[in-house]
């Protein structure tokens, strides 16, 4: 974002008490002038960014997921999304990668911000896509929900990888199971993948970061050549990605048996550790394994997924 | 550095008498609307609109947008709106509709949700600042009732902190809301007092001495802190034909209360 808003006058950033934590103490370090501290003041921040926006500004707005959107939801609605002004709102913290209990998981993010006329969802997988997405979204009209994990991110996508913003990308090719997924699940996808394919079932991956505007063309067309959906997210099953995957199947008419991996309409806890909360809520990759098996009528056990072997700091899905 | 336009006390009554008689015209075809807040605003309007405020240099905001009945009268009193066009007040398909609208023309920035315009104000007058821009300023209008929403206060204690000087709130006092009184449903005295710790100047005035509200909005221009305009003011001022219990939010207005209320503006005017 720094290299971006060099280039970039229009590009301010602003912080509600939490720069450190939302990782823009370098844009602070780096561009003083253009960067505003607005405090714990969610709802003010917003409708300011608004007015930012209406005179030419670009806006970032940085808070965690919850106060980003919880706080200031009719701000959002009419400051920014109604007058469709290019104001971008990073949500920090996504579902359960806060051990912080509920005040502080964003949990329902995804389905308030989807819900909104003219707003970009996006809920990014990996350090490649997170290089990449800020560059794609400056100029894109209207409003963004951008989701962010700090701290340790997984690393998925090679270099090659280009993000793309229009289209979900296959990952994998298979013909028994679509498994649809996004930001921190993607990885458990993937690794859900491979445990599934050494159990004979081959699993088309779909990475889609993207929840609005929905790349529905390529859901219908992966989903049409497997027998059975997944849906992986780290959010509420009400809602967000799985919903979206839902209606679509739905309003094409295309029956499959379809199971959505995510919170099931309950608010989590605080932890020690996160990885104990995507185990206890259902979100690890023995659970999208497990969906994955119910999905396709089979009633034997499903197969068990291995421990990870991992170098300190690196991240692994759970 | 004030460029002021020279106007009289004698232009500036009238101009807010037009107001009233605009907004009676708007609002009579639909038997009931937001009435009370032109009365009670039109002095504001008229001092903010002939004296201070240059469109298209300044910003203007209308924060509670059941008051675009008072901007629209006033813009169309300096030419910047369709006196025509104020027919279709309120009417389906109508550009002017009867809480201001994204689509609201004569205004830089209005909402329905209250609470929410100062915030958008003080991001014109950030704006202006990282653009170097010395010359705007920004007008923002406020209702009491509105006070009771916490963001108006989070946006204050900004444009406090970082000395927004070329920021003016013009408070419409007129103690009406929805369930009635605002003093009745929330103590919000002292409000000079309270904008002064907040960081701002506060000039607490009658809002329908025309003369007085000059001398404040002046005044309000010229400090070095972000500054406001208490207007103490009257729903039901000027049209004395109103019943006492007149609801200040949103006026019943029946066709014979209608034509004796412009009957009684035209005299005034003639």
């Amino acid at each position: 974002m720094v290299d971006l808003a060099r280039d970039r006058e229009e590009v301010v950033c602003l912080s509600g008490d939490l720069t450190r934590q939302c990782e823009v103490d370098l844009f602070e370090d780096a561009i003083p002038e253009r960067f505003i501290d607005v405090g714990m003041a969610e709802a003010h921040m917003i409708s300011m960014a608004g007015g930012l926006a209406r005179r030419g500004h670009i806006p970032f707005v940085h808070s965690f997921g919850v106060f980003a959107t919880r706080r200031c939801f009719d701000q959002i609605v009419n400051s920014v999304a109604y007058p469709n002004l290019p104001v971008r709102i990073v949500g920090f913290m996504p579902g359960v990668s806060s051990p912080g209990g509920p005040s502080h998981q964003a949990i329902e993010d995804v389905a308030i911000m989807r819900a909104i006329p003219n707003m970009t969802v996006i809920d990014v997988a990996d350090a490649v896509e997170i290089r990449q997405v800020v560059p794609q979204i400056v100029d894109l009209p209207g409003p963004v929900y951008l989701r962010l994990k700090r701290g340790e991110i997984p690393v998925i996508f090679d270099e090659g990888h280009t993000m793309s913003l229009t289209n979900a990308q296959v990952l994998t090719t298979g013909k028994d199971v679509a498994l649809i997924a996004n930001g921190m699940m993607l990885a458990s996808a993937l690794a859900a993948a491979e445990v599934l394919d050494g159990a004979g079932v081959s699993v088309a991956v779909v990475n889609a970061p993207v929840v609005k505007p929905f790349d529905t063309r390529t859901i219908v067309d992966v989903a049409e050549g497997s027998s059975a959906v997944v849906t992986a997210e780290n959010h509420t099953i009400i809602g967000g990605l799985g919903s979206a995957v839902a209606e679509t199947l739905a309003e094409a008419g295309l029956a499959r048996p379809l199971r959505r991996v995510g919170l099931r309409d309950t608010f989590a806890e605080g932890s020690k550790t996160a990885p104990y909360l995507f185990r206890k809520y259902g979100l690890s990759t023995q659970d999208v394994v497990a969906a994955a098996w119910s999905a396709l009528g089979r009633t034997d056990a499903a197969p068990p997924t291995a421990e990870l072997q991992l170098d300190p700091g690196e991240y692994a899905p759970v | 550095m004030r460029d002021a336009r020279a106007v009289s006390s004698v232009e500036l009554r009238r101009f807010a008498d037009e107001i009233r008689l605009r907004a009676v015209r708007m609002v009579a075809p639909h038997g009931f609307g937001y009435l009370g807040q032109a009365l009670s605003s039109a002095e504001l309007f008229a001092t903010l609109y002939l004296t201070e405020y240059r469109p298209g240099v300044d910003q203007l905001v209308v924060s509670p947008g059941h008051y675009i009945v008072a901007a629209f009268a006033a813009a169309a009193g300096t030419g910047q709106l369709d006196e025509e066009l104020l027919l279709t007040y309120g009417h389906d398909g109508s550009a002017l509709e009867a809480i201001g609208t994204e689509r609201s023309p004569a205004v830089d920035l209005t909402a329905g949700s209250l609470g929410q315009g100062l915030s958008g104000g003080v991001g014109f007058a950030v704006s202006n600042r990282l653009k170097k821009n010395r010359d705007g300023r920004v007008f923002v209008v406020l209702s009491d009732g509105e006070l009771e929403e916490g963001q108006v206060w989070e946006a204050a204690m900004f444009a406090g902190h970082h000395r927004l000087d070329r920021l003016v709130v013009l408070l419409d006092a007129n103690d009406s809301q929805v369930d009635g009184p605002v003093s009745s449903i929330t103590t919000l005295e002292p409000v000079a007092a309270k904008w002064a710790a907040f960081g701002w100047d506060a000039f607490d005035v009658d809002g329908h001495d025309v003369d007085a509200l000059s001398e404040a909005l002046a005044a309000a221009l010229d400090t070095p802190e972000p500054s406001i305009v208490i207007a103490r003011t009257s729903t039901r001022r000027g049209l004395t034909v109103l019943p006492p219990d007149a609801d200040g939010h949103f006026i019943k207005l029946p066709a014979e209360l209608a034509d004796a209320a412009v009957a009684a503006l035209e005299v005034r005017l003639a």
